[in-house]
């Protein structure tokens, strides 16, 4: 941890000098926020389940055709090991019809609000489950991205991803490890997951997007990988008889769309992917390693409507697995939505805001109601609860870790 | 419709809409007032000052281009601060036919260009005092119009017209104060539901600049609330080939 800090710390310092020598040109902007972040579950004995505070810096330099961004953040923890990091560094390189960009970087795809189906570059550190801001829960990748613009509604965007990044599971211990029930005793086995930092290990994406005032489009191609693993679970005798689990993440190519429009007062807004050659976990007994290899659709459509100075919006997503089989651990069809409600007040120095996911096919449900008050320009309280209903699924299997939290926040 | 952003630039020339009360005086004040002649193109700094019955202050910095296409309107505006807003970017289309204004809004945070639908007329922007139709370009002929008088204010010779809504919207009538020949609204009351008086909208700098007359600060004051918004105009460029590019997304994600 320390080398890592240090080693941070002399590249900030390296990047300052570098920009100090352009400041003649071009102002270096300093940005980020300061945060205050304390939750405590409302079970007893009412233990936190966070309680952080966070530094997170932004340097950007631009000039016409030139530019350089880094974000370091400090994530400081009274209980567990803290974290500093660079969630993106990277160049950019400007041209008329073209833009570079390289290094490492956060992309967000898709048209969806707090579900991913097309918005599958940038791998998610679920640390926290979903819970944090979604540019905290998205991971920079190390990738070079082209985006080409033969005209100004067109717009080609390619993108060359080095190395696989995984997601980031809740640690071991932790009140967001997801529930996990095994047949028989299990032994995990890691040593597959790494896919190693070899060339022929790279992703491949490429988006082309129409912009126009009927509406926005987006067409999506990628060669990847499952960011969430494989389990490949073999019976084991020895040391004692019991489960041998090996996660492992395999490739997976996609194919999708993503689109926008205004009807009357309503925005809508949709996207789908299908995805090719996933591997699911199975109960089949004939079944290698207990996983089946199936394609499966996933689609969301949403509808936006402000009404003074209510906004309104919700989705409907479902994930369907084509040719199921029984035995399939996950449903045939997997049904789920989401609710937006937000008003502002007081000349928007308050905004209440309900947020919450619906799973239908396990009845469970995430309820996250939240107060922000802007006391001045540039600060921020927040007082919030998350509710988890229901008792199994994605929501329900945390039915226990119901908490009100507070986060303060001061940008600069 | 909201014509914001030229109307931000330009300030507020139709919103009282004058037309034919006096016979032709009437009319010839309306379409001077509504077809004063406005720069095609510009940028320009602005600076939304929001100030509480305390006197307590909040500001906002922004840097906004526009166009006029002919059949087409378009804007972006990008936020300078508070530093929790920076980077935060908003284009707006708006056309000369009945569709309504497409509105695109970039969240740094969130990076990605959202659409978003519009809200009503009578929403605040931005948390200020103006409305969104307080900066549309009011068509005269919304109005029912009755000049009452010709009157000195700030040293300029005004005609002073009442103009009532011909279908009920948020004010029950306005008044406002047109400088002659400059065709400028120099300052509009602004009368509730109730005809009880709301706001005031008080001009306070204006300039000539590339053969335009161009309102530089404004003042509106909600009478009612005791709260006050001072919108003031920088560095001011137009007719200047503002390039298309500035009105897409590309452009909004990348800043300024």
């Amino acid at each position: 941890m320390k080398t890592r800090i240090i080693s941070i710390v002399a590249l900030l310092f390296a990047f300052s000098f570098f920009i100090k020598a352009q400041e003649a040109e071009q102002k270096l902007e300093t940005n980020g926020f300061i945060r205050n972040y304390m939750g405590v579950l409302t079970a007893p004995p009412n233990k936190f389940s966070i309680n952080q505070n966070t530094l997170n810096l932004e340097f950007k330099l631009q000039t016409e055709k030139f530019g350089l961004y880094a974000n370091p953040y400090y994530y400081q923890y009274a209980d567990q090991e803290d974290v500093f990091d660079i969630r993106e560094l990277y160049i950019d390189l400007v041209t008329d019809k073209f833009d570079f960009r390289i290094g490492k970087q956060q992309i967000v795809w898709g048209q969806a609000d707090g579900v991913f189906i097309t918005d599958i570059v940038s791998p998610l550190d679920l640390t926290d489950f979903l819970l944090r801001d979604f540019n905290e829960i998205r991971i920079g990748v190390n990738a070079v991205k082209v985006n080409y613009y033969p005209h100004n509604d067109h717009n080609f965007e390619m993108i060359w991803v080095q190395s696989f990044t995984p997601s980031i599971s809740p640690q071991e211990g932790s009140i967001w490890q997801p529930d996990m029930d095994f047949m028989a005793p299990p032994t995990f086995d890691y040593s597959n997951q790494t896919r190693g930092n070899i060339f022929g290990n790279g992703e491949f994406f490429a988006k082309y997007s129409l912009s126009k005032s009927w509406a926005d489009i987006q067409l999506i191609g990628a060669y990847t990988w499952d960011d969430a693993p494989s389990l490949h679970m073999s019976p084991i005798t020895d040391p004692t008889p019991g489960l041998l689990i090996q996660p492992e993440h395999h490739r997976l190519s996609l194919a999708g769309m993503s689109f926008n429009t205004q009807i009357a007062d309503f925005i809508l807004r949709g996207e789908g992917a299908y995805y090719f050659g996933k591997y699911w976990q199975t109960t089949d007994i004939s079944a290698n390693d207990a996983l089946i290899k199936k394609d499966y659709l996933n689609y969301v459509v949403g509808l936006d409507k402000t009404v003074r100075d209510w906004k309104f919006s919700s989705q409907f997503i479902q994930k369907r697995i084509n040719g199921y089989e029984k035995g399939i651990y996950n449903d045939e069809i997997d049904n789920l939505a989401t609710l937006l409600v937000s008003r502002s007040l007081f000349r928007e120095t308050v905004r209440l805001e309900w947020f919450s996911y619906h799973g239908f096919n396990d009845e469970d449900a995430l309820i996250r109601f939240r107060g922000f008050y802007y006391p001045q320009d540039a600060v921020s309280i927040e007082l919030g609860t998350n509710i988890f209903l229901g008792t199994e699924g994605a929501f329900g299997q945390y039915n226990t870790n119901d908490m009100i939290y507070s986060r303060i926040k001061y940008s600069f | 419709m909201k014509k914001y952003k030229i109307i931000i630039l330009l300030a507020l020339v139709g919103t009282m809409g004058v037309s034919n009360a006096l016979a032709q005086t009437g009319n010839e004040i309306a379409d001077k007032v509504f077809n004063r002649s406005a720069p095609e193109n510009g940028e320009s700094d602005m600076t939304m000052a929001l100030i509480n019955s305390k006197g307590k202050e909040r500001q906002r910095f922004l840097h906004q281009f526009f166009k006029d296409y002919g059949d087409t309107e378009k804007s972006t505006m990008f936020f300078k601060s508070p530093a929790d807003v920076k980077n935060t970017s908003f284009m707006n289309y708006s056309y000369d036919d009945d569709r309504d204004d497409d509105q695109w809004l970039y969240l740094p945070a969130l990076k990605k260009v959202k659409r978003i639908s519009g809200g009503s007329k009578d929403d605040y922007f931005m948390g200020s005092d103006f409305t969104y139709e307080d900066m549309e370009k009011r068509n005269p002929n919304k109005d029912l119009h009755k000049l009452l008088k010709t009157e000195t204010l700030n040293g300029e010779t005004c005609y002073v017209v009442e103009s009532t809504p011909k279908e009920e919207g948020q004010y029950s009538k306005r008044v406002a104060w047109v400088i002659k020949d400059k065709w400028i609204p120099l300052k509009i009351e602004f009368y509730d539901e109730d005809e009880e008086l709301l706001k005031i909208l008080s001009i306070t700098e204006y300039e000539k600049l590339v053969g335009y007359w161009i309102i530089v600060t404004q003042e509106m004051e909600n009478v009612q609330r005791e709260h006050k918004t001072v919108i003031g105009l920088t560095n001011i460029n137009i007719e200047n080939g503002i390039g298309d590019t500035y009105f897409t997304q590309r452009a909004m994600i990348k800043g300024l």
